[in-house]
């Protein structure tokens, strides 16, 4: 419980651009207990999804390090498990198939790998789903089944890019409770990217503010609201607040991104 | 391919609707033409032979073990030429598809010498394979490597980007994400790729074979032509017409099975 | 901003590395053929060595009327050409006008495209002879089926709103067809030509070579028969130049009409 599982110290990630170098991330540092659920929360090109890509080793070109339970991160660890933001199941794959996809890497037996994927498919409610097509179901099932997926991996660290974010608003606060009730049961150590500040609110312990590009932390905010949680919490006083003041923060940064992006399509705009 | 628009079935007291009646009245016009003209006599002896001298051309074609034979040879030559030339193209379209320095570099060659005649390699094709099936096979080969090739590397493109991040981000090695990624993913272009290079195979082999063979349904065609047997040529090509537009049909409906689950 | 320019020079010669090695390598491996060839690893009586082709090259454009050979060919695809615009278009916009057409018989055009019509040849040379008529009509036989399919997808697929600024300007049918859905319809059309061209292109030099007669095809049976092979590969080479220069004109002329795309 006290030596954190995660440690980001000092990431930075610069590309070269036609315009040229720009720089996503700079000096963004910070730690993830055992179990805990800390959100990163920022305006859209803040560079969290940069930082989620450093984090789940599929980036490689960035300074500073990362460390889990104290070993240097070198591309995908196997510690950590990724569920990813776009729609992400094989579509020629049934839902157990896509369940037990990971398990089928590390050559685990067939009837072995059915029983783990069934378990996590009954964990995030999809049971009876098993021989399904993802074509065939909904867009909030099929993230189901990219968590299921992931989840049957047994990753110490859950790492999430905006996964409800193509979803509708009644569908995404329910799959959160959903998302809760899983970590609770789990104890599953979650890191999850978001701009939705009730979503984070909701589902965090901590919260990590970024600025508007080049990302940096900007607060740290400590979420005490009492756990278990479900989305209930989300007429609170307390929430109210919560909310309310990571928008403050929010706010400034999102409209420096406004005006960012407006002086840049005016600057393209005569061909 | 144009889009077919709304399809109005309007039947007709006979439950018949108006399309099929269209198609069967196009169809038996067509046959009576045909025959008006064969019995004619205007045209030269045999070149529009009656519907039934075709007839009894075709069922003495069917019933004929030696045409089994010759269809052997080139369905043999068509098979061969087609993993030959669909194999290269295949692994060559996979090296363009997944990297993008290679495709810059050499797929503008692949782009712009498909589209042209490979019929006029044959002779050189003969002076390295010979005369016998080898020149066929190559030249079917040569045919379809291109159409495959630049399918396949389209299709690898296409792919959607986030699935080979989850390869990725399960650390599959490169035989899981080739096997469990890419190929699948890829399924619709490679069979689309197939089923172009088949047809573009059996036009290279068969036109081979009636330059210079002494095999083969095209073989046979030029057979006809020179000894002007008329309903035998007819029949050989009603044969190999239905054939091919039949392979390109099963082909295509084996590459759609899927689609339900999609 | 000094760090601005040496980035630039680098991406400008990062975009044109790939394509300088692309043509490296055709260079080097031609060299290497001639080396191979001329130490006599391989046959030079299979496989001429390139500077021997080249050679070859120049004799037949000189000597073997390539260019009343280019002319005719050309000439063929071009009646060709006009063939399948006219009856191609015609027969589009009358599938397009009357849907029953279209239902009974689009799928039997989609299956002409599909099938191998240049193997019916001996059957052409039948009823036309062993001349140019053969091989033209075989050209707009197998390239017709692009340009009709085309022709109903740029007229089926004129935006709705369009005929709606028709409709509210009171257009007449002749009028709507004439001044909206044709001109709109008009860059898919050639489209559909420039594919019925390139079919045609393929099968009419191919067909040249099968019969003998003709332009450019015939040429490289001629030499192929005379066993002159630096000259039949010379003449290959020549042919396929051809067909690419026809191709890319042919791109260059639909991009021209697409401006916007």
């Amino acid at each position: 419980m006290d030596t954190p599982i995660l440690v980001a110290e000092k990431l930075a990630v610069r590309f070269e651009t036609a315009e040229g170098p720009v720089t996503a991330v700079d000096d963004v540092s910070f730690s993830v207990r055992q179990g805990e659920f800390l959100s990163i929360i920022g305006p859209s090109g803040c560079g969290k999804s940069t930082v989620f890509n450093v984090i789940g080793g599929l980036l490689s070109q960035h300074q500073g390090t990362v460390k889990v339970a104290g070993e240097l991160i070198d591309g995908p660890h196997k510690s950590i498990g990724m569920v990813f933001q776009e729609e992400s199941t094989f579509p020629w794959r049934n839902v157990v198939d896509n369940v037990a996809f990971p398990l089928e890497l590390t050559g685990m037996p067939k009837q072995k790998r059915i029983e783990r994927a069934e378990h996590f498919i009954r964990m995030v409610g999809l049971d009876g789903f098993e021989k399904r097509y993802p074509g065939e179901l909904s867009g909030g099932m099929r993230q189901r089944v990219s968590l299921a997926r992931t989840l049957a991996s047994e990753p110490k660290i859950l790492l999430m890019d905006e996964p409800f974010a193509a979803l509708d608003e009644q569908t995404r606060l329910l799959l959160g409770d959903k998302v809760l009730q899983i970590q609770q049961q789990l104890s599953q150590t979650t890191l999850l990217i978001t701009h939705n500040i009730t979503e984070a609110v909701q589902m965090s312990d901590r919260i990590l503010v970024m600025t508007y590009r080049p990302g940096r932390v900007k607060r740290i905010v400590d979420i005490d609201l009492p756990r278990p949680r479900t989305s209930d919490i989300v007429g609170s006083e307390a929430f109210g607040r919560y909310v309310a003041q990571i928008w403050n923060d929010l706010r400034e940064e999102a409209s420096r991104g406004l005006k960012d992006e407006e002086a840049h399509m005016l600057h393209e705009a005569r061909p | 391919m144009a889009a077919t628009g709304h399809l109005t079935k309007a039947p007709t007291r006979s439950g018949v609707s108006a399309v099929t009646l269209l198609r069967v009245g196009l169809v038996v016009g067509a046959l009576a033409i045909w025959e008006g003209l064969a019995r004619s006599g205007w045209l030269y002896r045999d070149v529009v032979p009656s519907l039934l001298a075709i007839a009894k051309a075709l069922v003495a074609l069917l019933t004929s073990g030696e045409y089994y034979f010759h269809l052997g040879v080139t369905v043999g030559e068509i098979a061969v030429a087609l993993a030959i030339g669909g194999g290269c193209g295949v692994v060559v379209g996979l090296i363009l598809g997944g990297n993008r320095f290679l495709a810059r570099a050499f797929e503008i060659y692949l782009y712009y010498l498909g589209p042209t005649p490979k019929i006029i390699f044959f002779p050189v094709m003969i002076m390295w394979f010979g005369v016998g099936s080898g020149s066929k096979i190559a030249l079917g080969a040569l045919s379809c490597f291109f159409p495959v090739a630049l399918s396949v590397a389209a299709g690898m493109r296409e792919i959607d980007r986030v699935l080979i991040r989850v390869g990725r981000s399960f650390r599959a090695d490169t035989w899981q994400m080739i096997a469990k990624i890419y190929l699948p993913a890829m399924r619709h272009p490679i069979i689309n790729g197939v089923r172009l290079g088949l047809g573009i195979a059996l036009i290279g082999t068969l036109l081979a074979e009636t330059k210079l063979s002494n095999k083969g349904i095209g073989f046979l065609i030029i057979n006809a032509y020179s000894t002007f047997d008329m309903p035998r040529m007819y029949a050989n090509l009603i044969v190999l017409f239905v054939i091919a537009i039949g392979a390109n049909a099963l082909v295509g409906r084996f590459g759609g099975l899927d689609t339900i689950r999609r | 901003m000094s760090a601005a320019a040496p980035a630039r020079r680098a991406a400008a010669l990062a975009d044109i590395a790939p394509a300088a090695t692309g043509l490296a390598c055709v260079v080097a491996f031609f060299a290497v053929m001639e080396a191979l060839i001329r130490s006599g690893l391989i046959s030079e009586y299979i496989v001429p060595p390139p500077s021997q082709v080249i050679d070859a090259l120049g004799r037949v454009v000189m000597e073997e009327h390539i260019v009343r050979r280019f002319f005719l060919t050309i000439g063929e695809c071009l009646t060709t050409g006009v063939m399948i615009t006219v009856f191609g278009v015609a027969g589009g916009v009358a599938m397009h006008r009357y849907k029953l057409l279209q239902q009974a018989v689009e799928t039997w055009v989609a299956a002409l495209a599909a099938a191998p019509v240049v193997l019916a040849y001996p059957l052409f040379m039948v009823i036309f002879g062993r001349n140019a008529w053969t091989i033209i009509m075989i050209g707009f036989v197998a390239a017709l089926p692009p340009v009709i399919l085309k022709t109903i997808e740029g007229l089926s697929g004129t935006r709705k709103v369009l005929i709606n600024v028709g409709r509210s300007f009171n257009l007449s049918g002749s009028q709507q067809f004439f001044k909206i859905m044709l001109p709109a319809a008009l860059p898919t059309i050639f489209t559909g030509i420039r594919l019925g061209l390139i079919f045609a292109l393929i099968n009419i030099v191919g067909v040249e070579f099968l019969i003998n007669y003709g332009g450019l095809g015939q040429l490289i049976n001629d030499l192929a028969e005379r066993y002159d092979l630096p000259g039949t590969y010379a003449a290959i080479c020549f042919v396929i130049l051809v067909s690419v220069v026809f191709f890319m004109t042919l791109e260059k002329i639909e991009r021209w009409l697409r401006p916007a795309t």
